[in-house]
């Protein structure tokens, strides 16, 4: 070839050509880069160096109805891990400190894979100080491990509650995917009870700080002088019904029993204890390995997580009387000297339907007081099945109260319709109404419809639907905003409820009174016990009253379950709550009876 | 109008104006990437002492009597590669090579300096005794005695220093007329491998060139087929010596191919680097105020990255206005090398040029993500020592070249 010389013109052609390719791309590539796709690139310039950190909200907290606490929170200390930093040679150490056993961490970091991998995670809260000192101390050396500070639900006000307040969960997958643009990863939800139906106004607004970091994280300080951040808004403080002594009373009393209890305002239908029981320990959710805890209560016989107080159903027992008495009052059937000659029972038919006692001559007031089952067996039949049915649902039976927990079941108040369905038309006997005129049979009621209808025994028909939430505390501003419930109202002549009254008073202060074992000097108690028939076991026992006779601020359901009789077992658990909270009055400043 | 003109014969400012501008625009660079580093900010000052030096040294390269360099050929050889030998026992290991050695209170890299040696040796061998490259018994001789520094920068191990020998002596070769057939079989299998990276498309593109091109050589059938063949084979070949890299060679690799396969190891200084240069937009962020460089997310930038801290400071106004002066510099060595009648000079000057064009292609166009992530300095820009003595001495022997051109030797 011709061209095999020393640095020919060719060669240095072709070296030239070459560059100037070279040249002309770099060109071409920083013109693409720096004009056409500039945009992309500065916004992950400024993703990288500009960090959005989360500022949690504080979680609103919970005040009885004279503003004492009842949970609060408290400052808790949480590990996280970053996957996408983290060591993983270093976990055995992290284990042993944690207390846990050996691939606790990556079982948890395999249930969180989903998320990017760049994103902190919850591995422990609740960290007591003597670990985290640890983490600290050897911060160096183990990259993608951290220590936060978070907020807890803080439990020691002494109140449990556990049915009432419920607990909150750190928000799993499905829910975050929901609701991605208010909570983030690590947050917590509300899963029961009050923290599940006031989330959103407990919860509160995350706010948001813009903060410079350099490559390493470090915080270098402040973008553009905190021009963008977003202060949280704090979570509403909750201004319950609850009174803190009564609750704590009624809860200590049902430490040793299963059952509810249900203490309200007659007028106001404000809640002034709820009580289930069994009860669980919120502690035992606060940590992100509740699951063995709930599993566990999930698993016993007792069935702590059930809410007995409002999704319970049992029949009333003789707490029902005073339907079927005002029923046949209103309706005209009888007078209040109606009366019944007892012996040990009614011979209906074939079929003999036992009373308690010989009452003999007994009229509609000791009725009540001797509580006669005979007395009840004949009134059913003189007013009708349809008849006394519409009467338990003025009372709100066999239907939700819309009480603001929710939760509840509707119970069941037989009727002809009720009948024919489940049994056929013409295939039920008469002789199913008797046991009704008692509280017995198919009817049944939850605590918080019995906690309805005392209010409206003791305040001459009139209250409000039953509720645990009076206010809430506006976030920043601690401003009370009150919210407002519907009034419940039955249409039945003051005369009436009078008489039963009467005969209510009686139970508790007469001297044949079922209840005579809880009279109080000082203050004077009306009520009813009542004996529930189940399938379970022993009897439950009811009682049902309310206090002070004449000018009514509490109205009361107790159920124990599987004891026996109302009057020993049910009563003296009212006496005593009522006895707390009325003498907190007498006390303080017995103005407050009248405001 | 003479006394210029006769500056203008015996010193060409085409080459040392561009040169000195960039090593100006190195040391803003350098200061805004160090000033606020907490072991770095005494960095500037280094480099405003090594410049200083560094033209002393460009002064003295000049001023020699340019034969000197021919009768050091032989000893300063010899001496680089007794430094080669020496950093292999008791040098210091920077980056996973052992390059660094230190006499004293001085420290440099012997691989630097070996280019010098290479290149002077090299033109040595190809202009004395009228050897023939095409010879094959001379160009085994030449080629043995110019791997020599090869392995030896190969054992450090410093792959990125032994590609840059590797271009510097294709290209002297290429220059000294070698057979271009025997250049295109050596290169066109590189070309195709390097090609397969981008894809498919491209791949197919260069072995539509290299067909083309066995047209123009229009040699017989069967050496066209063993060419294309290997040329294709050369991708699985590839892909075959790949399990014999070590981990951190493999994943540059790897990270060189898709830098988002693991964005926070290998691939974060890819993914940094470009994303200072594309924040920067058409005018920077102006002096000192890219975040990418001034939040440190590009490690050791005032060194290899020395270039995409212009990129996010000064836009594509600054960066090109490198790129221009890099293009008047090495064109104006090529028309050096083609102008100086001494052959041994004319090969010099082409080494040189060799040299820092091989650094400035590989360094931006791993800036630029268009190259795979090679750890070689910018010259005249980036931080260090040893680079800017070496560029500025070449840059000297290359003017000293261009004043004696017309002598025959």
């Amino acid at each position: 070839m011709s061209d095999k010389v020393f640095g020919s013109p060719l060669r240095k052609k072709i070296i030239f050509s070459v560059l100037t390719i070279i040249f002309a791309s770099f060109i071409f590539q920083l013109l693409k880069m720096q004009i056409i796709e500039q945009k992309s690139y500065e916004k992950r310039s400024i993703n990288n160096s500009i960090k959005r950190k989360v500022i949690n909200s504080p979680r609103g907290i919970f005040f009885d109805r004279n503003f004492s606490v009842l949970i609060s929170n408290k400052p808790s200390y949480t590990v996280e891990i970053t996957p996408a930093i983290y060591d993983t040679s270093k976990q055995k150490i992290i284990e042993n400190i944690l207390h846990e056993e050996p691939n606790y961490i990556t079982k948890l970091l395999h249930k969180k894979r989903i998320y990017s991998k760049h994103l902190p995670r919850v591995i422990k809260r609740n960290v007591p100080l003597n670990e985290v000192v640890w983490f600290e101390e050897h911060e160096e050396e183990i990259p993608g491990v951290k220590i936060s500070v978070e907020m807890q639900r803080d439990y020691s006000f002494g109140i449990n509650g556990s049915h009432l307040f419920g607990y909150l969960r750190e928000i799993n997958a499905k829910q975050l995917r929901a609701r991605k643009d208010i909570y983030n990863m690590g947050d917590f939800i509300g899963i029961k009870g009050i923290e599940r139906i006031y989330e959103e106004s407990l919860r509160g607004k995350n706010g948001y700080q813009y903060i410079l970091v350099d490559s390493r994280r470090k915080t270098i300080g402040r973008y553009l002088e905190g021009e963008n951040d977003k202060k949280p808004i704090k979570g509403n403080d909750l201004l319950l019904t609850i009174d803190y002594a009564t609750q704590k009373v009624a809860e200590k009393k049902f430490a040793k029993h299963r059952g509810s209890l249900i203490a309200i305002e007659p007028s106001t239908g404000e809640i002034l204890a709820f009580v289930s029981a069994p009860q669980f320990n919120l502690e035992d959710f606060a940590s992100v390995t509740s699951r063995k805890a709930i599993v566990a209560l999930s698993n016993d016989e007792n069935k702590p997580l059930f809410n007995r107080a409002s999704k319970s159903i049992y029949p009333p027992g003789s707490t029902y009387k005073m339907i079927a008495a005002l029923a046949a009052l209103e309706e005209g059937i009888i007078t209040k000297d109606y009366s019944v000659n007892c012996k040990w029972g009614y011979q209906y038919g074939n079929r003999f339907f036992r009373c308690t006692h010989k009452h003999n001559w007994t009229n509609l007031i000791s009725s009540i007081e001797e509580s006669c089952n005979t007395y009840y067996y004949q009134l059913i039949l003189e007013i009708g099945l349809d008849r006394w049915a519409k009467y338990g649902r003025m009372f709100g039976f066999g239907k939700k109260t819309n009480f603001d927990l929710e939760n509840e079941s509707p119970g069941i108040v037989p009727d002809t319709e009720y009948y024919n369905r489940v049994y056929g038309k013409n295939k039920w006997s008469k002789g199913t109404l008797l046991s009704l005129g008692i509280g017995q049979g198919e009817l049944s009621v939850t605590t918080l419809q019995m906690a309805q209808y005392i209010s409206l025994l003791a305040n001459f028909g009139k209250t409000k639907t039953p509720h645990i939430v009076k206010a809430y505390l506006e976030g920043n501003q601690n401003k009370a905003i009150t919210l407002t419930f519907d009034d419940v109202t039955v249409d039945i002549k003051k005369k009436n409820f009078d008489i039963i009254r009467e005969g209510m008073y009686k139970v508790v202060n007469g001297k044949e009174g079922t209840a005579d074992n809880i009279k109080l000097a000082n203050i004077a108690i009306a009520g009813k016990t009542g004996t529930s028939q189940n399938p379970h076991g022993k009897d439950h026992a009811l009682f049902i009253g309310f206090a002070p006779f004449d000018n009514p601020k509490i109205a009361i359901v107790v159920l124990v379950e599987n004891v026996g009789f109302g009057s020993t077992y049910a009563a003296p658990i009212a006496r005593d709550v009522i006895k707390t909270y009325l003498e907190q009055f007498d006390e303080n400043n017995f103005t407050a009876f009248n405001n | 109008m003479k006394a210029t003109n006769k500056i203008n014969d015996r010193f060409d400012f085409a080459v040392f104006v561009p040169a000195i501008l960039l090593l100006i625009i190195g040391l803003v660079a350098i200061y805004s990437s160090t000033v606020n580093h907490p072991t770095a900010s005494g960095d500037f000052k280094k480099q405003v002492v090594t410049s200083i030096i560094a033209l002393i040294i460009f002064g003295v390269a000049y001023s020699l009597p340019n034969r000197m360099y021919k009768s050091f050929v032989i000893p300063g050889f010899i001496i680089s590669l007794f430094f080669l030998i020496v950093v292999l026992f008791f040098g210091k290991t920077v980056y996973g090579a052992k390059s660094w050695l230190s006499i004293g209170p001085i420290g440099f890299q012997p691989s630097e300096f070996g280019k010098i040696g290479l290149i002077f040796f090299l033109s040595y061998l190809l202009t004395s005794k009228r050897r023939n490259p095409n010879n094959v018994k001379d160009f085994s001789i030449i080629l043995a005695y110019s791997m020599l520094p090869v392995l030896l920068v190969i054992l450090e191990p410093d792959v990125g220093t032994a590609i840059v020998y590797i271009f510097i002596i294709t290209i002297m070769l290429f220059w000294s007329g070698i057979d271009l057939f025997f250049v295109f079989v050596a290169v066109a299998p590189i070309a195709v491998l390097f090609s397969s990276f981008f894809g498919f498309a491209a791949f197919i593109l260069l072995m539509i060139i290299v067909v083309a091109l066995l047209f123009y050589f229009k040699k017989n059938i069967f050496v066209n087929m063993s060419i294309i063949i290997f040329n294709m084979a050369t991708v699985y070949l590839f892909d075959f010596g790949f399990k014999f890299l070590k981990p951190h060679q493999q994943k540059r690799i790897e990270t060189f191919i898709n830098p988002m396969s693991d964005p926070l190891g290998a691939g974060y200084n890819i993914i940094q680097t470009q994303v200072a240069i594309g924040s920067g937009g058409i005018w920077g962020k102006g002096f000192l105020q890219g975040n990418q460089t001034q939040l440190r997310f590009i490690p050791k930038q005032w060194t290899d990255f020395i270039y995409c801290v212009i990129g996010e400071e000064f836009g594509f106004i600054g960066s090109t206005i490198v790129i221009i002066l890099f293009m008047i510099l090495l064109y104006r060595l090529l028309k050096i090398a083609s102008q100086v009648n001494d052959r041994f000079g004319s090969l010099v000057v082409l080494g040189i040029f060799a040299f820092i064009a091989t650094h400035f292609v590989i360094n931006i166009g791993m800036n630029l993500g268009i190259a795979p992530v090679i750890g070689i300095p910018l010259p005249f820009l980036s931080y260090g020592g040893s680079s800017l003595f070496v560029n500025m001495f070449l840059l000297g022997v290359v003017l000293n070249y261009y004043k004696n051109r017309r002598e025959h030797v």
